[in-house]
């Protein structure tokens, strides 16, 4: 009679409890002994877990690994513990960060903070008076700006770069590269020697020429590779049903590429609106509430940070690490509103079943 | 079967192709008779696709790619001075080797896609697809469910979709690049039926590498081979029944065959 086997749902979760015991022991007993390192030589909490907890624990998990798998358990262990260290790391790094920022700048904002603007603010004042609001206003419409030059310009090269056979597209491809790797300082540079040249007043209007160089190739890039990444099967399939090729282009290619051409616009929106050196160049700071984008002073939300933190006052920075928090949460306004506005159809019709 | 007397719909004229410098394709000289359907057979890289690809002017896409020679369509050179590729694709219709739906689209918008694509109003939307879909025998199957993307389809359907997705635009004559290659017996078997069933209506010219669905469905069969370091071109042509049982060229009695190839 043939031997009926068993089968369990989950054969990748059988381990037997000795090994079971190993993996707890692999992952428990360094920590004592940093614990005892960091007492005993008062080396402090960093030094000690990269120079006694990392090694001791890829050597455990080594021996884990070897008394499980053989030779070739060693290096996956490891590789398993070093991933998940650095990974760690990084996460750590990020999340101080998000937390600084969170609890310093909720101290700061309140409504009046995100409402009002900064005219009667010295670097002494009180927190209950004045607030942001300006430069939001600012931030905002300086962005918008740059957003509504770089992006069409930015996927029509995108276009030209995948959509033509001409010559120069290697040309065009180089130089959009090297654009991208432009200092977003030089940049600021290159457009203040416009308006000293020129004579233009400065206004947000020279902030968004600032900021334009700076957003384009990225736009230009990433959109690239969403276009790219749209089979070729799809045009031909458009191409032989009649269509002229912009036809095709605009009812076919970019529908499927939609998703990633968000994807630019959002990156392109990070790289710029956090920028800070460019528009201490080209826009004049200012206090007040200015809903003119190409006359006159105009706060954002980097340059107010900046302005207050250079002044040493507490109540200065206690403003300015209220200003980070809230560029931090409009920088995830603006990614949520994108995500949402590119959401597939699929994914929608999926939602109404 | 024989090959019936009927005004020819297509015809190709002393065809040669390039790629760049490298010369795929010789001299083919082929008639399509209308309501007729004509299978191309040969070992890979005879030039048959690259054949059918001249005859609605996909070929032209490909960077480098070259031609001399004519194609009539209803007597017109297809790649006279003053026609447009757009207008000659709009007659001649082309099913792909794999399927290939629009993913972003519904089914319905699938079909409906090729009258759009081609700045054409749309009258009797319900109607168009319906048809289209009956034609490529899959309306049963998707009636219900006109609004699912297309891509939910499986394999079978969605080339059948593509099918009727071309159906839709009433061409005279249709080009299938290896329509089955990529689906099981089932799917091979619908669309065989679908293809004896069209033919009523249309011209049909399909490029297949089974020996036995070139005897299903085609009424006549043209044999491509390109011998070592020589273009391609056509050893054979004629009815399918000739082709296959009383071959004239050894070469076509040893493919058919399954000598070589």
């Amino acid at each position: 009679m043939a031997k009926v086997i068993q089968l369990d749902n989950k054969p990748w979760l059988r381990a037997n409890n000795s090994r079971r015991f190993l993996i707890f022991l692999s992952s428990v007993v360094p920590l004592p002994l940093v614990m005892l390192g960091a007492y005993s030589i008062n080396l402090d909490m960093t030094m000690s877990f990269l120079t006694i907890f990392l090694p001791l624990q890829i050597l455990t998990a080594a021996l884990v690994g070897f008394q499980a798998f053989g030779k070739r358990g060693i290096g996956d262990a490891i590789l398993v513990v070093l991933t998940v260290f650095f990974s760690l790391f990084v996460l750590i790094l990020l999340l101080s960060v998000l937390g600084s920022v969170l609890t310093e700048g909720f101290k700061t904002i309140s409504s009046q903070f995100i409402i009002q603007n900064n005219v009667y603010v010295s670097t002494t004042t009180s927190l209950d008076y004045g607030g942001v609001g300006h430069a939001i206003l600012g931030s905002l419409m300086v962005v918008a700006l740059t957003t509504l030059a770089a992006v069409p310009l930015g996927i029509a090269m995108a276009i030209y770069l995948t959509q033509s056979q001409s010559k120069i597209r290697d040309l065009v491809r180089t130089l959009t590269q090297a654009l991208s790797g432009l200092p977003s300082v030089v940049s600021g540079l290159f457009i203040l020697t416009i308006i000293e040249a020129t004579q233009i007043g400065r206004s947000g209007f020279t902030g968004a020429l600032a900021l334009f160089p700076l957003m384009l190739p990225t736009v230009a890039r990433v959109s690239e590779e969403a276009l790219k990444l749209v089979p070729v099967d799809l045009r031909y399939a458009a191409l032989a049903l009649g269509a002229p090729n912009y036809r095709a282009f605009f009812q076919v290619i970019l529908p499927a590429a939609k998703s990633g051409l968000i994807t630019a616009l959002l990156l392109g929106l990070a790289r710029v609106v956090g920028e800070t050196a460019p528009l201490i160049l080209t826009v004049n700071a200012n206090n007040g509430t200015n809903f003119n984008v190409f006359e006159g002073g105009l706060a954002t939300l980097p340059t107010y940070i900046y302005g207050y933190l250079a002044s040493g006052y507490q109540t200065s920075q206690a403003r300015a690490w209220g200003a980070a928090l809230i560029l931090l949460i409009l920088v995830g306004i603006l990614f949520g509103l994108a995500r949402v506005l590119g959401r597939t159809k699929s994914l929608k019709s999926k939602a109404k079943k | 079967m024989t090959i019936a007397t009927t005004k020819s719909a297509l015809q190709a004229e002393g065809v040669s192709v390039w790629f760049g410098e490298r010369k795929v394709l010789e001299d083919v000289n082929l008639v399509f008779p209308s309501n007729q359907v004509t299978a191309l057979i040969g070992p890979s890289g005879c030039g048959k696709s690259t054949f059918i690809r001249t005859l609605n002017r996909m070929h032209e896409l490909i960077p480098g790619a070259g031609l001399a020679g004519s194609i009539y369509l209803d007597g017109e050179d297809i790649y006279g001075e003053n026609v447009d590729a757009v207008n000659v694709r709009i007659k001649v219709g082309m099913v792909f080797q794999k399927p290939n739906p629009f993913p972003t689209m519904s089914i319905k918008d699938n079909i409906l896609s090729g009258l759009r694509l081609s700045g054409r109003k749309i009258e009797n939307a319900e109607e168009l697809v319906e048809t289209s879909l009956r034609r490529a025998s899959i309306w049963n199957e998707v009636k219900d469910r006109l609004g699912d993307q297309a891509l939910s389809l499986s394999g079978g359907q969605q080339q059948r979709l593509c099918i009727a997705r071309s159906l839709a635009m009433n061409p005279e004559v249709l080009l299938m690049d290896e329509p089955c290659s990529a689906l099981d017996p089932g799917s091979t078997r619908r669309i065989e039926e679908t293809i004896i069933e069209l033919s009523q209506s249309m011209t049909i010219v399909i490029v297949t590498h089974n020996m036995q669905q070139a005897q299903r469905v085609s009424n006549q069969t043209a044999f491509f081979l390109a011998e070592e370091n020589t273009p391609g071109g056509v050893v054979e042509f004629g009815a399918t029944e000739q082709i296959f049982h009383g071959p004239v060229d050894q070469r076509t009695n040893d493919y058919v065959n399954g000598h070589f190839g």
